[in-house]
């Protein structure tokens, strides 16, 4: 089985570690795939990152994509323009109103931690019904539940069980994804899956969050890179 | 009388057991002992189960299977808990000072089959 990572950050965006070592860490773990997630400061750090990333993959023997991070609805905006120059279009959830938009919209991969710094779980059945039309992932961060402890932890699973609970019940895609910022947050995809039962997944359902989730965000990215797409759901014939 | 030892219980009445072998990878290739893993795993996992959590698993790390020069090891616990252990022992990121992951090698019913991992 092909297992994925999309949620990582590099010394590019808030990470502590290299391209390199992480893309040998995730090597060493059993991955197939990993993305580097960063943000969208200046439009020329696209070509950089591809440029460094596309050699380390082929040295290392990993697939690796790029990731934009949308922190802010008006990003969201300028990264849906630019759609067609990266892989993965990932949305930093916590405020409700991007929560919304996220998930109502076709071009984005990947909700983050919709439950980020928030009291109540930031996603409800009307965005797990729009994510599941928009085939949008709902991601279980690991990184939230590793950095927290006690009484901060055992809030952070409570949520994102209510949440894994509403998307079972919609058939809303969920993915796991470690969200390390060094490559000593990277962990074994069987830990991920474990985790994911204890948070209210059958094992099964587990497995597929860690690959077949991420196999269809790789087919989609795919279809994008052919000359004919236009948008979701439009190609030139 | 005091030496005698309990009769055997039936196959049906017994624990089903699982091994979990386990890598430890560790910053600057690093050697811990057992009772450094033991501590930091028994710390990790009553942190985060809690006391009656952990009971529910039976986990023991196993002594004899402890291997210092390459870091392999291997966990005994029920078939009812290897989620369990498992995401525990995904928490456990430091022992002491240095930064560690586990690598998962193999889960198994028979301590004979994992031990070929090692």
């Amino acid at each position: 089985m092909n297992f994925y990572d999309f949620h990582i950050h590099s010394e590019f965006s808030e990470g502590e570690s290299s391209i390199e070592e992480i893309a040998n860490r995730a090597k060493l773990l059993g991955y197939k795939g990993i993305c580097f997630t960063t943000y969208l400061d200046d439009k020329n750090k696209i070509k950089k990152t591809k440029e460094i990333v596309s050699k380390c993959s082929k040295r290392i023997g990993v697939d690796i994509f790029i990731g934009f991070e949308a922190r802010n609805i008006s990003e969201l905006d300028k990264l849906i323009k630019l759609r067609k120059d990266y892989d993965v279009l990932l949305v930093k959830g916590s405020d409700l109103l991007l929560n919304r938009k996220a998930v109502e919209t076709k071009e984005v991969d990947i909700l983050t931690h919709p439950e980020y710094n928030r009291k109540d779980s930031g996603f409800n059945h009307v965005m797990a019904e729009l994510a599941a039309q928009n085939n949008v992932a709902i991601e279980i961060n690991f990184r939230e539940i590793l950095n927290s402890s006690k009484n901060t932890r055992a809030n952070i699973m409570h949520k994102i069980k209510n949440n894994v609970e509403i998307c079972k019940k919609y058939k809303s895609p969920v993915i796991i994804c470690s969200g390390a910022v060094t490559h000593w947050q990277l962990r074994d995809p069987k830990v991920l899956m474990s985790m994911g039962c204890l948070l209210g997944l059958e094992l099964s359902e587990s497995k597929k969050t860690l690959s077949e989730v991420p196999e269809n965000i790789v087919k989609m990215i795919k279809e994008r890179q052919d000359e004919k797409w236009v948008r979701p759901g439009v190609k030139v014939v | 009388m005091k030496n005698k030892k309990l009769k055997i219980l039936k196959p049906t009445l017994r624990e089903k057991e699982r091994y979990i072998a386990f890598q430890v990878i560790s910053e600057e290739d690093e050697e811990f002992t057992y009772p450094d893993l033991e501590s930091a795993i028994w710390n990790t996992m009553l942190d985060f189960l809690g006391e009656e959590g952990v009971s529910k698993t039976s986990v023991w790390l196993l002594k004899d299977c402890w291997n210092q020069k390459t870091q392999k090891g291997i966990l005994r616990c029920n078939n009812k808990s290897v989620q369990e252990v498992i995401a525990s022992l995904g928490l456990i990121d430091r022992l002491g000072d240095t930064r560690i992951t586990f690598k998962i090698l193999k889960i198994s019913g028979t301590i004979k089959c994992i031990k070929e991992k090692l």
